[in-house]
């Protein structure tokens, strides 16, 4: 298997087929590249759109619209491995410095997508998913056995249908919404964003949801399976489900903190907020 | 000797200095209080291990902001920190760089402590200590390299640094109440992480 992927990775053969079409000052770029199993396809856009798709199994291709002559592309390919890099020119502003790129990979493919502005989005994927913007919105859905990581600063975050997922989300300002997100570790640190969560916990993960100022809303089914610990320092918290008590290492404050579990308590769920409200709801 | 004067020949002596940088540091608290910060960066930078070097993006971006503030004169041939091992170390005397090691130094410091060894390592708090003092000069110089490259955004960040510097304080101050309050630890931790966060992409956005 290892051997079959090497020699893949090395009868990569880009063949850079590079249609350019001006349209109102916009120019249109169409990028191939073959690429072996589980490719590493890196795009960072100063400005602009990223949006990426599962498609062909041994190919990439990567259509983008530049807004002006002020910004253009480099690309590079070496083994298994596509960078494509947007480089503004002297002069180019949030404007002329636009790109959008729509992207297709194969599913098993590890990508990371790094833009200012954004957008961001992937999905259909079961390879890593690395994200980082500034106000960019990231958008991750419909993936499966992988790492997705985010970073923003106040770009909102939204997350769903995560299976298997690592998930680690940190962002700033930017709310983030995970719906049907599991898996062995998911973990959002937020600072003034708010945190949702709906979901059922999934069976065995790690779930830590922090925020210092940010509420956090966390939505359950009847049956989840939860160890839960969730405590807001200056806030209040609310809790829906009737708990087995347990030990917690600090006091609990009645409407400031609660722990216990749920079910066989598969999953460990903690909720954290220095002043935001904190509730754990039952769907 | 200027202080201008003293801090452009600071980084080229390491712990000794000549009798007329003395004389300087006799008379310039300032200066004292630069000197023995550094120091215990310096102190606090031997602990760090090889397999705790930052993502190499960070050292890239630190060498970036440098050769812009022109701190850094090299030839065109190697661009990046993380080509040049031994450079790399000479620039430990550097804020900045000092500054960011720190930051994640603290960051690993909370997240390898077991519960119990916190209160009892005077180590952790003292770089918490030095790294909030360094903090300020360091959020300073970030915001004049995103003015200088990106003005429309230094209002942003400034915002992201008070924000994050809140989430420290606070964080800080919930470790100093409970030493032994788990949560409070990785309040801070997370806390720093998002410092480092804001520094980073600061650093990588702000080039031209």
């Amino acid at each position: 298997m290892m051997f079959s992927s090497m020699r893949a990775a090395k009868v990569v053969v880009i063949f850079a087929l590079a249609g350019t079409i001006s349209a109102a000052g916009e120019t249109r770029q169409q990028l191939h590249f073959k690429v072996g199993r589980k490719p590493s396809i890196s795009i960072n856009n100063q400005y602009g759109a990223v949006s990426v798709k599962a498609g062909a199994k041994r190919e990439v291709a990567v259509i983008a619209i530049l807004h002006s002559d002020k910004v253009e592309i480099d690309q590079s390919h070496r083994g298994n491995r596509v960078d494509i890099v947007s480089h503004l020119l002297a002069g180019a502003d949030q404007s002329t410095g636009q790109v959008d790129y729509e992207v297709v990979v194969p599913a098993d493919a590890n990508v990371t997508l790094t833009s200012m502005t954004g957008p961001l989005h992937a999905e259909k994927l079961h390879g890593d998913v690395v994200m980082e913007g500034n106000t960019a919105d990231v958008d991750v859905r419909d993936v499966s056995d992988a790492h997705v990581h985010v970073k923003t600063l106040n770009g909102p975050v939204t997350l769903t249908d995560i299976r298997d997922g690592h998930v680690e989300i940190t962002s700033l300002g930017g709310d983030v919404i995970l719906t049907s997100v599991s898996g062995p570790l998911v973990s959002v640190n937020s600072s003034s964003g708010k945190i949702r969560y709906d979901g059922d916990f999934g069976d065995g993960g790690e779930y830590n949801l922090t925020s210092h100022t940010g509420d956090i809303l966390a939505t359950a089914p009847s049956y989840a399976s939860i160890d839960v610990t969730a405590r807001s320092e200056q806030g209040q918290v609310e809790n829906d489900f009737q708990l087995q008590p347990k030990h917690t290492s600090f006091p609990i404050k009645a409407g400031s903190a609660f722990a216990g579990t749920v079910g066989k308590a598969a999953s460990s769920v903690r909720l954290f907020s220095f002043s935001g409200k904190i509730h754990l709801k039952k769907r | 000797m200027t202080c201008e004067e003293f801090e452009r020949v600071l980084p080229e002596h390491e712990g000794s200095h000549t009798i007329e940088q003395q004389s300087h540091l006799k008379s310039c608290a300032p200066c004292l209080e630069l000197v023995a910060d550094l120091n215990a960066i310096s102190e606090q930078a031997k602990f760090l291990q090889d397999t705790d070097e930052p993502n190499p993006r960070v050292w890239n971006s630190i060498e970036i902001a440098l050769r812009q503030e022109g701190l850094i004169r090299e030839p065109e041939s190697a661009p990046f920190l993380v080509h040049s091992q031994p450079r790399r170390r000479r620039l430990a005397w550097l804020i900045p760089a000092g500054a960011l090691i720190l930051l994640m130094f603290g960051v690993m410091q909370y997240k390898r402590a077991p519960v119990q060894s916190v209160a009892q390592k005077p180590v952790s708090a003292s770089a918490v200590s030095v790294i909030a003092d360094a903090s300020s000069l360091d959020d300073q110089q970030l915001l004049e390299v995103v003015s200088k490259h990106a003005p429309a955004m230094r209002a942003s960040y400034a915002a992201n640094l008070r924000d994050v510097n809140s989430y420290i304080r606070d964080a800080e101050e919930s470790v100093r109440i409970d030493p032994n309050d788990e949560q409070a630890q990785k309040y801070l931790m997370d806390a720093y992480e998002q410092k480092s966060m804001v520094y980073e992409m600061a650093m990588d956005r702000s080039l031209p």
